[in-house]
């Protein structure tokens, strides 16, 4: 389990990194590396340059703008857990960020990392997906901005471009009230999850579902969304969700491996979009005025 | 006997070994680092079979770094074949796989290098030209005649075949009213320590000495070592003073030891080779017993179970290493605590295209025990009966010790019944009751597990000659050695590694409690192999019996000395001197300190009796309490001591999530004295963990091309601390007749009956559906997989 040789450099610029990806086909950006150095390890990933953004200082950063907060792609996932502007505006993603491996992993992994990885049962991303952020990344000396719900292809797949530097990852600022519901299901505590699932309702000034966003991950190639729009129609009973969610699985594709079988995903991720949404419904909360 | 009160055993001191390990100061083998030291990695096959054609290391051999590349050709031809316990002498095994390929994952070649690397890096280019074969993983499929042998020239995959009859069973059968048969699966798992197997070699050609330091639990491992590499056996010297990072059982390297041994000798530099864990979990001597079971039971309509036939068909993986002897142990504890008559035990073993089975905690035992567990609740089922109420009524009573069960080995004692009553008060049972009723209310899936079973201890591995009647072997000793310095301190000599089980704790308490001297006083020191007395380290839990037992008879060697000099000095026989805290006590109150005898013994000669030798040193070589005689007719006495354990266990977990939530697990554990409670413990919290793994989500499972799937800790899932619940370990002693204090082994505990408790509690959980989960592990989609069919 030693890694191939590689070159290693520490940029301290966004556009510094960019230069040193464009010079390399075969480069490779360091993050937090909780997933990156287990394969290098396994010479799953050979690159020949590994560029280590931790010391630009930029990614590090949580700006709110009007309607988003902006995560750099440095932040750490237990920056991030503690930031308490996330826990305002973004409260489903800190639901998910308790769920992200362990203390220990979360100080050393990003935000940015998890997205750029791309792991199917990755709670990051299925926020991301959920909420549809915008994920930015410099190629040359533009901002490119893809939007998460068509960033994800494959298990360990994205659009981002080859030569990219994700930058920041904007999560949408919560309605004034709002409700989430973030649950997964893992053999053991922070394992992988066999099935996870978000559900953030944003309701008017008068109490009334404004939009429902409902997303699974863990069970196919990549986190997706579920329609759900039907709901709005409704009181939110629970009858109509369980109905809603049932069809709207049925789209999903899910896959099977020894730790479970493609069923038991389908089947315990429509139960936990279930009780998400319930959380959501039941869990009206306000947001501090901007 | 009764339970006795003692000093310093069995009372809460804080094991010696803490504080080094605590403050980062072990000495493991991966601290061993030599001057010009040379890195090994091995070269894996992708196949689970083929022949090799060629392989090609030219390219490798020019890289910069690189020493040599070893092939299974070039060590085939120079050094013999590993030890095989069994008499099957056309399954040959090396370190490297020679001429065919039995495994995916085997070694096939080895490559030296300046780092390990620049090893790794050689790796990638060595060309293997092989063709691929016929593969089985199934056992079942490989003992049919037409499945493709592992081993061609053995001419079939079955490594034994043994039927044995212990009573009468056809009779038993005939008579009983009721009889039901069932079958078990035990998946492949293991025991998975933190470090994986290490090993360190050196040559010095002017000395002839080959040194060996090694992350090991191997009996006999220099000798097996000396013999493999044609040298004579004092020309290999293991260094007993590196500290071993988890073990319980696999940490065997002896195909690692030979290959590094070999490879230092030939090239004349110190090599190091330090598994990963890939090469760990592929290939090192990671895997555990893997076992389907047949059983039949026969019975009354009051419970009472009168015979089993029990078939237990075993998945050795490609060589037989010591897997088929794992079948052997449980034969000393056939009938699990219970009485039943007679029993009839086929046991057979086959290769397979898998990775080698090697020894793990309990030797073959949490299986069968699983399987005896089982048939205890079919039996309660089928007779709707309570399934306490039906073990309470088989289980061997108290006044019924010593107990000869039918296949030869006499049990020493016990009270079983009383430590399940104190596990009944502790868990308050019918609270437990209570709370799976109300669980169930709520919606949940809730069970009760219940398992009641044996840990033989103190090993005299007589199942070697009861499978190998060519082997003969009845001699299992353990040594110690101790002396008094100049100074008048204690030092005393253990010949074995530790992997973790407190030996220098174990030694000093016994040693200080029958001097009466302070344990923390004593020096405890590991020489190398050349500088030992003979032992079998600590494998069949059997340390504090053996180990201990030799300490306890070195020290009374020693009072005994002490005491013949101080009735020279004092004028006064022996027998009415007293020997209190160190000293000799004269009944007309004149005292012989232990520092008198110091002086006397080290410095002042004609001071000491006449004929007796100067200086104050004793050692002990102890043979296995009641281990005195080989098989006859199929049955053998084996075990000092049976240490027996019960669990108590309340699960549930969501019909749709299926995940199991332990709410409740209490553990009566009866060990009779217990040396060192901290360590006793310790031991059966981890082996509970460990059965809570096996139960729930170890295996080192295949694809059916032979791949191995669970090949690193993303697959392979062990418990950490947020599934393993507080355990309540209730305590309770029945000393043995057969050892110095009382003591029975306690290094297997826990693990031998927590699989068949958690199975027996989600059982009990899917029971009203009429579901029954007859493998492990159980996963959890498996559970919500089954109910999910069951409600559709």
């Amino acid at each position: 389990m030693k890694p191939v040789n590689f070159d290693y450099e520490r940029p301290r610029t966004i556009d510094e990194a960019c230069e040193l990806l464009a010079s390399n086909s075969n480069a490779r950006i360091l993050a937090g590396g909780q997933s990156l150095i287990p394969m290098l390890s396994m010479r799953l990933s050979r690159p020949s340059l590994l560029i280590d953004i931790a010391h630009i200082e930029d990614l590090g950063e949580i700006v709110a703008t009007d309607t988003h907060i902006e995560i750099g792609a440095m932040v750490r996932q237990a920056v991030a857990k503690n930031t308490i502007m996330i826990q305002e505006y973004i409260p489903l993603l800190s639901k998910a960020l308790q769920h992200v491996g362990h203390p220990p992993t979360r100080a050393r992994g990003t935000v940015g990392g998890s997205i750029a990885h791309a792991d199917p049962s990755a709670e990051i991303a299925l926020i991301a997906v959920t909420l549809g952020a915008e994920i930015t990344y410099r190629v040359g000396g533009d901002d490119h901005m893809f939007d998460a719900t068509e960033f994800f292809i494959g298990p360990m797949l994205t659009v981002a471009p080859p030569d990219g530097c994700l930058v920041k990852v904007g999560f949408p600022k919560t309605s004034k009230i709002c409700g989430t519901g973030f649950y997964e299901v893992a053999p053991r505590r922070s394992d992988y999850a066999l099935a996870s699932a978000a559900a953030q309702i944003n309701f008017d000034s008068k109490g009334a579902a404004k939009t429902i966003r409902v997303g699974v991950g863990s069970i196919g190639d990549f986190p997706e969304r579920l329609d759900v729009d039907n709901l709005l129609k409704t009181d939110l009973n629970d009858e109509s969700i369980v109905a809603t969610v049932k069809t709207a699985i049925t789209e999903i594709e899910t896959v099977d491996d020894l730790h479970a079988s493609a069923e038991y995903r389908k089947r315990v991720a429509a139960h936990l979009a279930v009780k998400a949404l319930q959380t959501a419904r039941d869990e009206v909360r306000e947001a501090p005025v901007k | 006997m009764v339970e006795k009160k003692y000093k310093f055993i069995s009372q809460p001191r804080h094991p010696t070994e803490n504080r080094r390990f605590v403050a980062g100061r072990g000495n493991f083998v991966a601290d061993i680092d030599r001057p010009e030291m040379l890195h090994v990695a091995p070269l894996s096959s992708h196949y689970p079979a083929a022949i090799i054609n060629n392989i090609d290391i030219s390219e490798a051999m020019m890289m910069d770094g690189v020493i040599d590349v070893i092939t299974g050709a070039e060590i085939g031809a120079a050094i013999q074949p590993l030890m095989n316990g069994l008499d099957t002498p056309k399954v040959q095994r090396f370190p490297l796989a020679v001429n065919r390929v039995r495994y995916a994952g085997e070694w096939v070649c080895a490559v030296v290098a300046e780092s390990r690397a620049i090893a790794e890096d050689a790796l990638e280019k060595i060309l293997i030209d092989a063709t691929p074969q016929p593969f089985v993983l199934d056992a079942e499929e490989a003992l049919l005649p037409s499945s493709p042998p592992v081993h061609p020239e053995h001419g079939s995959n079955v490594l034994l075949d043994r039927q044995f009859v212990w009573g009468e069973v056809d009779d038993d059968f005939a008579k009983a009213k009721h009889s039901l048969s069932f079958s078990v699966t035990w998946g492949r798992n293991s025991t998975v320590p933190i470090e994986t197997f290490g090993v360190v070699a050196e040559w010095n050609g002017w000395d002839q000495i080959l040194d060996v330091w090694a992350s090991v639990q191997m009996p006999k491992y220099s000798d097996q070592i000396a013999r493999c590499l044609n040298l004579p056996g004092n020309a290999v010297r293991v260094h007993y003073d590196v500290d071993v990072g988890g073990s319980y059982g696999v940490k065997r390297g002896i195909k690692h030891a030979t290959l590094i041994g070999y490879i230092a000798r030939k090239l004349g530099r110190p090599i190091r080779f330090i598994e990963d864990r890939l090469e760990n979990m592929r290939a090192g001597d990671a895997h555990g017993p893997e076992r389907k079971f047949n059983v039949e039971v026969a019975f009354e309509s009051d419970g009472s179970v009168r015979s089993m036939k029990m078939r237990a068909l075993d998945n050795a993986g490609a060589y037989a290493g010591r897997a088929p002897f794992q079948l052997g142990k449980p034969i000393s504890a056939i009938v699990g605590p219970y009485q039943i008559n007679s029993v009839s035990y086929h046991a057979i073993s086959v290769t397979s295209n898998k990775t080698v089975q090697e020894a793990v905690r309990g030797f073959g035992q949490a299986p069968t025990n699983y399987a005896i567990e089982t048939a205890m609740d079919r039996v309660a089922s089928f007779l709707k009966m309570d399934r306490l109420a039906l073990r309470q009524r088989n289980l061997i009573q108290s006044d019924q010790f010593p107990y000869l069960i039918p296949s030869g080995s006499t049990y020493d004692s016990g009270d079983y019944h009383a430590v399940i009553e104190k596990v009944l008060t502790a868990a308050d049972y019918p609270t437990l009751l209570a709370n799976r009723d109300h669980l169930r209310d709520e919606g949940m899936m809730a069970g009760i597990g219940i398992a009641a079973c044996l840990e033989p201890s103190g090993g005299n591995s007589s199942f070697e000659p009861l499978l190998n009647e060519s082997n003969k072997t009845s001699t299992w000793m353990e040594s110690c050695q101790i002396n008094v310095d100049g100074l008048g301190h204690l030092t005393a000599r253990i010949h074995t590694t530790s992997s973790g089980q407190g030996h220098e704790t174990l030694v000093s308490t016994v040693l200080g409690e029958v001097l009466e001297i302070d344990p923390s006083s004593i020096r405890i020191t590991r020489p190398n192999s050349l500088e030992s007395l003979p032992g079998n380290s600590p494998v069949g839990s059997r340390m504090a019996i053996m180990l201990g037992g030799a300490a306890a008879r070195s020290a009374e060697k020693l009072k005994a000395k002490l005491i013949k000099i101080a009735a020279h000095s004092l004028g006064i026989d022996a027998e009415k001197l007293t020997y209190a805290g160190g000293n000799v006590l004269a009944p007309d109150g004149r005292k012989h300190t232990w520092q008198d005898a110091v002086e006397l013994a080290h410095r002042q000669f004609h001071n000491l009796p006449e004929g007796m030798d100067p200086g104050l040193a004793a050692f002990d070589i102890m043979q296995v309490p009641t281990g005195n005689a080989l098989p006859v007719d199929g049955k053998v006495h084996m075990y000092p001591c049976y240490s027996f354990e019960f669990h108590l266990v309340l699960l549930a977990f969501d019909p749709v999530i299926g995940r199991p939530e332990i709410h409740s697990y209490t553990v009566g554990h009866d060990c009779g004295t217990v040396i060192n409670p901290a360590i006793v413990s310790g031991m059966t919290y981890g082996g509970i963990a460990h059965g809570i793994g096996a139960a729930l989500l170890e295996e080192f499972a295949y694809d059916p091309n032979g791949q191995l799937m669970t090949q690193s800790f993303l697959d392979y899932l062990m418990p950490s601390s947020h599934e393993v619940p507080p355990i309540k370990i209730v305590k309770h002693c029945t000393p043995s007749p057969h050892t110095v204090f009382g003591q029975k082994g306690s290094g297997e505990s826990g693990y031998l009956g927590s699989p068949a408790a958690i199975s027996s509690a989600i059982n009990d959980a899917v029971s009203a559906l009429d579901i029954r989960f007859e493998k492990l592990p159980i996963r959890m989609s498996a559970i919500s997989d089954a109910i999910a069919n069951k409600s559709a």
